[in-house]
């Protein structure tokens, strides 16, 4: 719709000189308010931001802002290696619906933050693990989640399997049980995010 | 079919089978000469028509080494077992993934759990252990190591 139908239909009388358009109808643009609110507050905006990253520092500002955003919504990796996986996939069932948490359950390490490892690591696994573990972006997080991540388990002695995961990448978290149940996945989740909210860059 | 089965096998394969024992639920077990193998394979799923290979195992019975071969039979509806014993010095077979290609995997796996060495395997490399494994962990004489010991020895290999 061109400028000449718009006061054409409102019935304005169209004077040379005045090409804009005389929006009388209630029909508001929304792409014309938000220029507007961008023109009328946003400089205002900018420099009461640039005097306080002045007075107190960038680092200050932005940090607990992404340890906010970051500690609420962890998007793990999931290394579904034996039956903890199980129990991974019930929690973020209807039942126990970890997403509640801002949990949300990627496919790629380029999109996650925190990897949990649920089940019996192998050696034959164990450059796949680390490699995945190095695709993660900074910070990052990891949980062993059940006996077999956390220390071997019963195939402790075995010749194939990593006697615990803390051997290959650093872990934050360890969570007990054979397997653990949701629940205590979704302990294990709080117990971090509050790791995190206590960490001191 | 099973009664006249030894006769069978010999009239095929002379005197490159010892035996032909009695094993439940196949048509025996053709124990046959480790240096005729490949003919012994090619003989079974040309002349006798054992054309799928269900599996390949190893046996380490510490004075020899026992490799053995479960065949299938489409038109007979029957298992057979192939059976040889092996040196426990530097025990070598014939490889058989040229008669059936199934045989790749198996004998990459016994291979590497009992220390068997395949002639003319194309890709004779560890299956279920990283690469660089030092160990046959299915031979008598390995040793369940302690984690910390076992890890220096697999680690960066």
């Amino acid at each position: 719709m061109s400028a000449s139908s718009v006061t054409a239909a409102s019935g304005a009388v169209k004077t040379p000189g005045t090409e804009l358009p005389v929006v009388t109808q209630p029909g508001v643009p929304f792409i014309e308010i938000e220029t507007l609110r961008a023109k009328e507050f946003l400089p205002a905006a900018k420099e009461a931001l640039s005097a306080m990253i002045a007075e107190r520092g960038r680092e200050d500002l932005t940090q607990p802002v992404f340890n906010w955003a970051g500690r609420n919504s962890l998007f793990p990796l999931h290394w579904g290696l034996a039956c903890c996986a199980i129990e991974f996939a019930a929690a973020f069932g209807a039942r126990w619906d970890a997403e509640r948490f801002g949990v949300v359950p990627r496919s790629s390490p380029r999109q996650c933050d925190l990897m949990i490892v649920n089940g019996t690591v192998t050696w034959k696994v164990a450059h796949k693990l680390i490699a995945l573990y190095e695709q993660m972006p900074e910070p990052k997080w990891v949980i062993a989640m059940g006996n077999c991540a956390t220390g071997g388990g019963p195939f402790r002695t075995a010749y194939s399997v990593v006697p615990g995961v803390d051997k290959l990448v650093p872990v934050d978290l360890y969570i007990a049980g054979c397997p653990p149940r949701p629940e205590a996945m979704l302990d294990g989740i709080l117990k971090l995010e509050e790791l995190i909210r206590e960490r001191k860059e | 079919m099973e009664a006249e089965f030894p006769a069978l096998v010999s009239a095929r394969l002379g005197d490159r089978v010892a035996a032909v024992e009695v094993f439940p639920g196949t048509l025996g077990r053709v124990r046959f000469r480790a240096d005729a193998a490949l003919d012994v394979f090619r003989s079974m799923r040309d002349d006798l028509a054992f054309d799928h290979l269900s599996m390949i195992g190893g046996i380490d019975w510490v004075d020899h080494r026992e490799v053995f071969y479960v065949l299938w039979s489409d038109a007979r509806r029957a298992y057979v077992i192939l059976s040889t014993d092996l040196p426990a010095e530097n025990p070598h077979i014939e490889s058989a993934t040229c008669i059936w290609p199934a045989a790749n995997w198996h004998e990459r796996e016994t291979w590497e759990m009992v220390d068997i060495h395949f002639d003319h395997h194309p890709d004779l490399r560890h299956l279920l252990m990283p690469d660089g494994y030092v160990f046959h962990p299915l031979l008598r004489s390995f040793k369940l190591h302690e984690p910390e010991e076992l890890e220096v020895k697999t680690r960066n290999v």
